[in-house]
C-alpha cells in the first residue's frame, strides 16, 4: 500500500552563516494510510517543524516529501495551500474557529475555499458535526460551546473535505482531563474508520492511546516506532 | 472561491463587528456628504446670484464709481458720479429707456416710539422700471417730487409691518434721521437682492436725499452712489454702453483712466460666475480632503483588523485560502465599507443640499456629476488603501500567524 506520508533526507536550516538553526537533520519517516501515530519529543527537537513541513505549511530546505504519492516539498505557497485544502485536516490547539461563524459555518469554510456548492457544503458539515456528536450544536456560535465542543467542531472541520489525514497539533493542550478523554475517543473513532490520524503531544497518557509513537531529539527521529506502552520508560531517558 | 462567496465572508465579519465597521464608514460617509452639500451649495450660491442679475432682464447697465484699478487700489470708493450725470444720460444717449440714479445709505427711522436703522435709497421714479419694481399701495414719489424735494417716503414692506403692523401708514409721518417725512406709499414684497433685504428699505426723492439726509455732494455736484440704466432693448446694450461711456468722459474731461465703470448684466454674470465657481471649486477641495482623511481612515482600521484577526488568516490559510483568497477577502471589506459609506454618504448630502434649499434662498442643487464622482472617488479609495492592509494579510506565514496567540 502506498504511504501517506514518506519523508526522505529532509533538512531544515533557519537563518544562514552564523546564525544557521539546523532544525531538523536527515530525517526519514514514513507512515502508512490508516496509522494512529503520536509524534513526541522535548522542546526544540524539531517536532514541530516536521509538523510543519507534514502539514504543508513548511517546506523543507532539502530532501522530498511524498504526500499520498506526490512530492510536495517544491510546491509554491498556493499549491500547498491547495494540497492543505484537499489532502489534509488540521486540528490545533487553540481550535483556531472564527467566532462570528457558527459551528455549521465554520465546518462549512474549508469547503468554500475548494469550491463545493453551498447546498453540499451545508449538508456534508451538518454530517461531519452529527459524526463528533454535534448535531444538536449546529448553530451555536464558539463562545456558546464548552472547549471540548469547539474541539469537536475543529475536529469537524478538519475531516469535512475528506483528507487522507488528519494533523493533529497537541489537540487536547487545552482541555481538561475528562474532555481529553472525549476528543482522543473520537480520534480513535475516526482512525478505526479508516482516517490516518498524525498527532504531536508531550502528554504520555495521550500518546499512550495511539498505536505508534515517533520521537523527536536534536532534530532527527530518534525512535520511528516506538510502542507506546515503552513510553513511561523513554521520557525518563529524555 | 469566487466573489460571491468572498463578498458573503466579508459581510459576515463587517456585520459581526457592526461599530467598527459603522465608524470606519463615517470618515468616508461624512466626506462623501460635504462632497456634495457643498458643491451642491456652491452651485446653488451661483445659481441664487445669477438669478439675481438675471431678473434685472437683459437690458440693464450699471455706472459705478471708481474704475476697477481704483477700487482695487483703495476701499475708498471715489464720488465721481452725480445727479447731473444721470441726468445728461437721460437726456443725450439715445439708446437709453430709463435712467435711476441710486443713492444711498443706512439712516436711523422712526414712527412714534418705535425706532430702527436701515437703508434709506432716494432715487428717481425711473427706479421702478429699471428695477422691475412697483409699489403695492399708495404711490411712488414722482419727477415733480423730485424737483421739489418733497419729503415724502415709500416704505419697504418690511418696514411698514414695523411701524404700522397691520393699520395703513399711507398720510403718516414717520422720521428719517430726525426729518419728518409723509409716507405715500408701500412697495411690493421683492426679497433680497444680491444680500440687501429691498423689503427692509424706505424710498425717498434723489433730491431730498442728497439736500437733507447724506449732505454732503460731490465735488462734481450732487453725488449719487452708483446709476442704474435701462437700455432701450437687449440689442442696444452695447451701443449704449458706448454711448453713456463716451458721455461721461467727456463731462468728467478725462483722458486717461476712467473715474467710473460699466456694468452690463452680462459682466456682472460673469464676474458672479467666476466668484461663485471659485468658492465652488474651494468646498469642493476641502470637502475632498475630508473624503481623503477619510480613506486613511480606512486604511488605519483595515492595518489594526488585520493585525488583530492574524489568527483567523493562518487558519483560512492552513485550512486552505490562497494568498489571493486573503487579498480578496480584505479588498473586498474594504470596498465594501467605502461605497457603503460612499453611499450613505451620498444619501446624507442630497438631504443636506434639500435641506439647504427648503430653508435657505440658496436653491441648492443635486449635482449628478458631484454624485458620481464622490461615489466613483470612495469606491476608488476604498480599493486604493484597502491594497496595502490587504496585501499585508496576504503575506501572513500561516505557522507564524496560527502561533499568535
Amino acid at each position: 500500500m502506498q504511504p501517506v506520508i514518506r519523508l526522505e533526507h529532509i533538512d531544515k536550516i533557519y537563518g544562514t552563516g552564523d546564525t544557521e538553526v539546523r532544525a531538523l537533520s536527515d530525517v526519514n519517516l514514513v507512515v502508512n494510510t490508516g496509522e494512529y501515530c503520536a509524534i513526541m519529543g522535548p522542546s526544540g527537537s524539531g517536532k514541530s517543524t516536521a509538523m510543519n513541513v507534514i502539514g504543508c505549511l513548511d517546506r523543507p530546505t532539502s530532501g522530498s516529501y511524498y504526500l499520498d504519492g506526490v512530492d510536495v516539498a517544491r510546491l509554491s505557497d498556493d499549491e500547498l495551500a491547495h494540497v492543505r485544502n484537499r489532502k489534509l485536516g488540521f486540528v490545533f490547539q487553540q481550535f483556531h474557529l472564527l467566532p462570528q461563524l457558527s459551528a455549521l459555518e465554520n465546518v462549512m469554510l474549508p469547503m468554500v475555499y475548494a469550491g463545493v456548492a453551498a447546498s453540499e457544503r451545508r449538508e456534508r458539515a451538518a454530517e461531519a458535526l452529527t459524526r463528533v456528536g454535534l448535531a444538536n450544536r449546529l448553530h451555536n456560535r464558539p463562545n456558546q460551546l464548552s472547549g471540548g465542543q469547539q474541539q469537536r467542531v475543529a475536529i469537524a472541520r478538519a475531516i469535512v473535505n475528506r483528507p487522507v489525514m488528519l494533523l493533529a497539533d497537541e489537540p487536547t493542550g487545552a482541555l481538561d482531563s475528562q474532555t481529553t478523554q472525549e476528543v482522543l475517543n473520537i480520534f480513535s473513532e475516526l482512525n478505526a474508520s479508516g482516517i490516518t490520524v498524525v498527532m504531536v503531544t508531550h502528554e504520555p497518557e495521550v500518546a499512550r492511546q495511539t498505536h505508534r509513537v515517533v520521537w523527536f531529539r536534536d532534530g532527527m527521529v530518534q525512535n520511528d516506532n516506538m510502542l507506546p506502552t515503552q513510553l513511561a520508560q523513554m521520557s525518563l531517558v529524555s | 472561491m469566487n466573489l460571491i462567496e468572498s463578498t458573503k465572508m466579508a459581510v459576515k465579519t463587517l456585520t459581526a463587528n457592526k461599530l467598527r465597521s459603522t465608524l470606519t464608514m463615517l470618515g468616508i460617509i461624512i466626506g462623501n456628504a460635504s462632497v456634495i452639500t457643498m458643491v451642491g451649495v456652491g452651485q446653488g450660491a451661483q445659481r441664487y446670484a445669477s438669478g439675481q442679475f438675471e431678473s434685472l432682464g437683459p437690458n440693464v447697465l450699471f455706472i459705478i464709481p471708481g474704475s476697477e484699478e481704483a477700487r482695487d487700489r483703495s476701499f475708498q470708493i471715489p464720488r465721481t458720479l452725480t445727479l447731473e450725470d444721470a441726468e445728461a444720460i437721460s437726456s443725450q444717449v439715445s439708446t437709453v429707456s430709463a435712467v435711476a440714479p441710486q443713492l444711498q445709505s443706512q439712516q436711523p427711522l422712526s414712527f412714534g416710539n418705535r425706532q430702527t436703522t436701515s437703508l434709506v435709497m432716494g432715487t428717481t421714479p425711473d427706479f421702478l422700471p429699471v428695477r422691475d419694481f412697483d409699489v403695492e399701495q399708495g404711490r411712488f414719489f414722482t419727477e415733480t417730487d423730485v424737483q421739489r424735494n418733497t419729503q415724502v417716503v415709500v416704505l419697504g414692506s418690511d418696514i411698514a409691518r414695523k411701524f404700522f403692523d397691520d393699520k395703513d401708514p399711507v398720510g403718516q409721518q414717520i422720521r428719517i434721521k430726525n426729518i419728518g417725512f409723509q409716507v405715500i406709499g408701500i412697495m411690493e414684497s421683492k426679497g433680497a437682492f444680491l444680500g440687501n433685504n429691498q423689503d427692509d428699505a424706505v424710498y425717498i426723492p434723489i433730491t431730498t436725499m442728497s439736500n437733507r439726509i447724506t449732505g454732503d455732494t460731490s465735488p462734481y455736484g450732487t453725488e449719487v452712489t452708483f446709476i442704474s440704466v435701462n437700455a432701450r432693448d437687449e440689442a442696444s446694450v452695447s451701443a449704449a454702453e458706448f454711448q453713456l461711456r463716451n458721455l461721461l468722459r467727456l463731462r468728467h474731461k478725462i483722458t486717461n483712466e476712467d473715474d467710473f465703470t460699466v456694468r452690463t448684466q452680462k459682466d456682472a454674470l460673469e464676474i458672479v460666475g467666476n466668484v461663485t465657481g471659485a468658492l465652488t471649486l474651494m468646498l469642493a477641495a476641502i470637502a475632498a480632503i475630508s473624503l481623503f482623511v477619510g480613506g486613511i481612515g480606512i486604511m488605519n482600521i483595515m492595518l489594526v483588523s488585520v493585525r488583530e484577526r492574524t489568527q483567523e488568516i493562518g487558519l483560512r490559510k492552513a485550512i486552505g485560502a490562497s494568498r489571493q483568497d486573503i487579498l480578496v477577502q480584505f479588498m473586498i471589506e474594504a470596498i465594501i465599507l467605502s461605497a457603503l459609506g460612499g453611499i450613505l454618504g451620498t444619501a446624507i448630502g442630497v438631504g443636506g443640499v434639500t435641506l439647504v434649499s427648503a430653508t435657505t434662498p440658496l436653491k441648492a442643487g443635486v449635482s449628478t456629476p458631484a454624485i458620481l464622482v464622490a461615489v466613483g472617488v470612495s469606491g476608488g479609495i476604498g480599493l486604493f488603501f484597502g491594497v496595502f492592509p490587504a496585501r499585508q494579510a496576504a503575506k501572513l506565514d500561516p505557522i507564524v500567524a496560527l502561533r499568535s496567540a
